[in-house]
């Protein structure tokens, strides 16, 4: 029977007490954690989603070599979308005597439906955002194009047999095929003057893209839809797919924030388990005096578990409303990156928060509060009764199920939960062996050291159930906020690796070789460091070991990229520095004019290229052919120079080579571009800066972010601090009690409190450190994909930060056994 | 009202096993006020266990009014406290958390009375506390402690009183004041008193004197045949 008004009246005078504030906070915390996130990966995905569609100019494109059925776009229509219709060809643009390969795209009104164009009123000028777009008979086009025909803003080029006006130059374009090397230069021009180019013929290499763009719904609804009539031929494009570097970055940030939240919860559950369990121990006597006057189990546990259950409500209520209040400083940190007008929060942060909260609490709190209904009456006569213990399995399986339960709603991965799991569990139950092992080998330590020392050290090991288990929670502890704070330290120095404050912004291509010299020198005098120069020779792939390309690889791989267009082949001894050999080796001085290649290893993968193939190539009309000697990783996102093909020195440099090379450059140094391409007409400039500016942008953002949860999980750590203080809090203060009424000085209690916390707190940082070492070497080769390397530094701050944190909280926890008179302690006990 | 037969209690311990009580044979009747004396390690207070149901002996019978103690499981016997039994205990076993009033209340409001707070007001201003309901047993002497223990086990009227050396824990004068407390409300009240009490005293004013050694009932006196 459940006696609400006795069980509120209960509730409110353990508050007063303040016997459960260390459970509330955990419990708020773990739920402001949640909700925060919840709310903040909920708009951040959004927020993801309209980036990639800025650079995508659309939710969702179809890419075809023919024109498709009317009836898709009419479906597309009626499902609620924008549809428009775009068309890129190549086509020899000519001015005068001049001619030019150019990369044609002719547009209607609306392109692009999502983000927006950008360009300038003459080249290398400052550019602005673009809504318009040229008018009948005019062209837009990139500076190249000017610059290699000669031209001025103004002139007129002939596309085919339609003259048009060239009004403006463009600058950026949504929807810009992702690997800007070997593209010839764009001109922008309208749907409505293709006809009279007369260019489009049938045979004609045409590609048609369709552009969609509506509410998410209808995007996937229509996606849905049109998803089982394509053809092998067409290829879709969604804002996942359209992702630009700054998708590994943001997906390893949504990781991370993922990761520090579950620790945060983790951690609190782990404060509410020590919280719960003093607050059970705190009702032993309550209890048995309860089942003395006649009160059943079930009136137990009417008593205790609304109690419970209100708190975890009222905590999760004001978890809540904390992480909803926490989401707008997150939004406002990462204010650029998400929507201007933030679409109003969905509710199910706030359900998923209760959840967390009660999930947590249920699994945490609730088994040590199901122990009270075992108190024997017997109790009551006999102060040593005590209710059997937990069952070990009850415990533990109740906070498995918990965490489980958590964790899966963050991974959103069986394979993944259970893994991270078996393995925390193995590393939980080693850890405890080592925490007995270290306190067995402290305690020979034992006749070495100080008097506080042994006091320390000898409380530690006489109740060294306790204390392994402290050590094990403050281990655990630890560890979670170590991983989380190294793991953040690691992204970032990824994200400044990858991007410097003086990455490259710029490319030169089409360097000529014999002004290869002359550029160099030209670049260092104008003060500008340019990186490696890069020959690049342009071939085909055509055979794998003797097979024609086409029949040799699969079905789907057919349509690659890479096998329909040719590849920039290049030769180098120095292997650029974002590049990781995964099998065979890196060109040893004996390679040198051995016919081999290395291969990109993802390309490899698709074509289903394995060490020691025999590659064919055409270059020109040429043919040759290379071993692949290794498989290499590349950073593509790290507006490098890279290459799918690199070959030794003095296999491909018999073919005729220009040079490319990258450099960085001020805003207030474009003019020198003008300079550039006047001096080298045939060389061309690629301007990244915007979008290297805009990811750089985005990294600075999420960085913030991170830092913004890591002080959740921080914060988390400290609760689980306290409750576990406060759980042998009663028993210490009984011993001080005792060992001052038996003649122990106060400097002497004190010094021994310090040696003993410090002690645990210097075996808990040891065993964190080992458990970090672990887990932070698992979740970067299984979770975040970075680079694991040893640290050094977990070994020395970790047992170090928990001398001093531990001893610092305990000691000033423990002062009360020193100031109060231990009679009031002994009477009270 | 009470009665137990053949009761034995025995424990194992790391030294084999040990009886506690051994072949225990007692009726008591209502209304009366037994004393069990006895040195300490006797076996006073688990016979006292025994008999108000809060352990089960390893062999015997109990019987609380009509009901078999052996029949029931621990909520079944945890009922046939709630109607029939009160406790007074050696340490005082009043919750820190609660005041003096709501500690007296808390059977009743067990119980599901309507009106715990006028019964309990009314019981405190009986053993003379009328002016302490709201301090906490922390603000209590010793011997005030007891008597709001003595006020919440009359609180619900019980038939049968188990007390554990009340007055253990009190000084002489004070503990001689709590037990007349005890003994007027049970005249009052017409209450069955077990009473465990090392004070010979405290034993004489009983109705009957059952004395144990080594676990064995020695003596079995009526203060009739002592007089
Ligand atoms: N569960 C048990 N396990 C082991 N020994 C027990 C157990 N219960 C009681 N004893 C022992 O049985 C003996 C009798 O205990 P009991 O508490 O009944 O004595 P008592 O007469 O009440 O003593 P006191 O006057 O000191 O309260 C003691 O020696 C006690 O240690
Ligand atoms: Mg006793």
């Amino acid at each position: 029977m459940i006696r609400w008004r006795l069980a509120m009246r209960l509730l409110r005078r353990n508050w007063q007490s303040g016997e459960q504030r260390i459970l509330v906070a955990a419990l708020v915390i773990a739920v402001a954690a949640s909700t925060a996130i919840g709310f903040f990966t909920d708009r951040l995905g959004r927020g993801m989603a309209n980036q990639s569609a800025d650079f995508l100019g659309a939710d969702l494109a179809l890419v075809s070599p023919r024109p498709v059925d009317a009836a898709w776009l009419d479906k597309a229509r009626t499902t609620g979308l924008q549809a428009i219709e775009t068309l890129e060809f190549a086509s020899v643009v000519v001015s005068g005597d001049e001619l030019l390969l150019a990369s044609v795209k002719a547009v209607q009104d609306g392109f692009p439906l999502r983000g927006s164009l950008r360009t300038a009123p003459a080249p290398f000028a400052t550019d602005t955002a673009t809504s318009t777009l040229p008018l009948h008979g005019e062209a837009w086009v990139v500076p190249r194009l000017l610059t290699g025909l000669g031209l001025q803003l103004g002139d007129t080029v002939e596309v085919g047999a339609q003259p048009l006006t060239i009004t403006r130059v463009l600058t950026f374009e949504p929807g810009q095929a992702r690997n800007p090397f070997g593209i010839s230069p764009r001109l922008l021009m309208r749907m409505a003057d293709v006809p009279a180019t007369g260019v489009v013929q049938p045979g004609s290499r045409l590609s048609w893209q369709y552009l969609f763009a509506g509410r998410e719904v209808d995007v996937e609804k229509f996606r849905a839809w049109l998803q089982p009539r394509l053809g092998p031929s067409h290829e879709l494009i969604g804002v996942k797919e359209g992702r630009l570097a700054v998708g590994s970055a943001l997906e390893r940030a949504e990781r991370y924030l993922g990761l520090a939240v579950l620790a945060a919860i983790v951690l609190a559950g782990v404060a509410v388990a020590m919280a719960a369990r003093r607050y059970s121990e705190r009702h032993f006597d309550m209890s048995a005096m309860l089942r003395c006057m006649g009160a059943s189990q079930r009136d137990l546990l009417g008593l205790y578990l609304p109690q419970l259950l209100v708190v975890g409500l009222l905590a999760s209520a004001v978890g809540c409303f904390l992480g909803w209040l926490a989401q707008y400083g997150l939004l406002y940190l990462l204010s650029g990156l998400l929507p201007a007008t933030p679409s109003s929060p969905h509710a199910w942060p706030v359900l998923a928060g209760f959840a967390t909260g009660m999930v947590t609490l249920a699994g945490f709190a609730l088994p040590p509060v199901m122990r009270l209904k075992d108190v024997p009456p017997l109790r009551v006569l006999r102060r040593e009764l005590l209710p059997l213990p937990n069952r070990a399995w009850l415990v533990y399986g109740a906070a498995l199920c918990a965490i489980v339960a958590v964790m899966w709603r963050y991974t959103d991965s069986w394979p993944l939960t259970l893994s991270v799991l078996a393995g925390g569990i193995a590393l939980t139950v080693l850890l405890g062996l080592l925490a007995l092992l270290l306190l067995f080998l402290s305690r020979r330590l034992n006749t070495r050291v100080g008097v506080a020392w042994r006091f320390g050290l000898n409380n530690l090991w006489r109740r060294r159930r306790g204390s392994v288990s402290q050590i094990l929670a403050f281990g655990l502890t630890l560890m979670a906020m170590a991983v989380v704070a190294l793991v953040r330290t690691d992204l970032m120095t990824t994200w400044q690796r990858q991007l410097p404050a003086e990455a490259p912004n710029h490319f030169a291509i089409n360097i000529l070789p014999e002004r290869q010299q002359e550029f160099r020198a030209f670049m260092e005098t104008a003060g500008i460091a340019t990186a490696q120069l890069y020959p690049m020779v342009r071939g085909r792939l055509i055979q794998i070991n003797g097979t024609a390309v086409r029949e040799a690889v699969t079905k789907e791989a057919r349509s690659d990229n890479a096998l329909n267009r040719e590849l920039n082949l290049t030769w180098t001894t120095r292997l650029q520095q974002d590049n990781r050999i995964l099998s065979g080796h890196w060109w040893q001085p004996e390679d040198t004019g051995k016919a081999k290649v290395s291969v990109e290893s993802k390309l490899a993968e698709r074509l289903g290229i394995e060490l020691d193939d025999e590659l064919g190539f055409a270059v020109g009309g040429q043919r040759f052919s290379a071993t692949v000697a290794s498989i290499r990783s590349v950073q593509w996102d790290s507006f490098r120079p890279n290459f799918y093909m690199v070959f030794p020195p003095q296999v491909i440099d018999s073919f005729p080579a220009t040079y490319m090379t990258s450099f960085h450059l001020q805003k207030d140094d474009k003019s020198l571009l003008r300079e550039l391409v006047a001096r080298y007409p045939a060389v061309t400039v690629l301007e990244m800066d915007r979008v290297i500016e805009q990811v750089s942008r985005i990294f600075r953002q999420v960085t913030l972010a991170v830092e913004y949860v890591l002080m959740f999980t921080l914060l988390a750590g400290f609760a689980v601090l306290f409750a576990v203080l406060q759980a042998s809090q009663d028993e210490r203060l009984y011993e001080g009690a005792l060992l001052r009424a038996l003649g122990g000085s106060r400097r002497q209690l004190r010094a021994g409190h310090l040696a003993e916390f410090a002690a645990l707190g210097g075996l808990a940082g040891l065993l964190a450190a080992m458990g970090t070492e672990c887990l932070v070497w698992m979740l970067y080769s299984e979770v975040l994909h970075l680079e694991y390397s040893f640290q050094w530094r977990v070994w020395v701050f970790t047992p170090l930060a928990g001398a001093l944190l531990v001893g610092a909280a305990g000691y000033r926890g423990t002062r009360a056994v020193v100031e109060r008179s231990p009679m009031l302690l002994l009477r009270n006990q | 009202m009470i009665a137990a037969r053949n009761l034995s209690k025995r424990v194992t311990t790391a030294a084999g096993p040990l009886d506690i009580l051994t072949d225990i044979g007692l009726d008591i009747q209502a209304r009366e006020a037994v004393a069990i004396v006895g040195v300490s390690g006797s076996g006073k207070s688990t016979l006292l266990g025994l008999l108000a149901g809060l352990d089960l002996p390893s062999d015997g019978e109990v019987f609380l009014s009509s009901h078999r103690l052996n029949d029931l499981d621990e909520d079944g016997r945890a009922r046939v406290r709630g109607e029939l039994v009160g406790f007074v205990f050696q340490s005082f076993q009043l919750l820190p958390g609660l005041t003096a009033l709501e500690n007296v209340m808390l059977p009743l409001e067990l119980r599901g009375d309507q009106k715990p707070c006028e019964q309990a007001t009314e019981l405190l201003g009986r053993v003379g506390l009328a002016e302490r309901l709201q301090h906490y047993p922390k603000q209590l002497s010793g011997g005030e402690q007891q008597r709001v223990a003595i006020a919440r086990a009359f609180a619900t009227e019980p038939a049968i009183l188990f007390a554990d050396e009340p007055t253990g824990n009190l000084d002489k004068v004070t503990g001689e004041r709590v037990i007349d407390l005890l003994f007027s409300l049970n005249r009052d009240k017409g209450t069955t008193l077990v009473l465990v009490t090392h004070d010979e005293q405290v034993a004489g004013r009983c109705d009957r004197l059952i004395r144990l050694e080594s676990g064995r009932v020695v003596a079995d006196v009526k203060e009739a045949s002592r007089a």
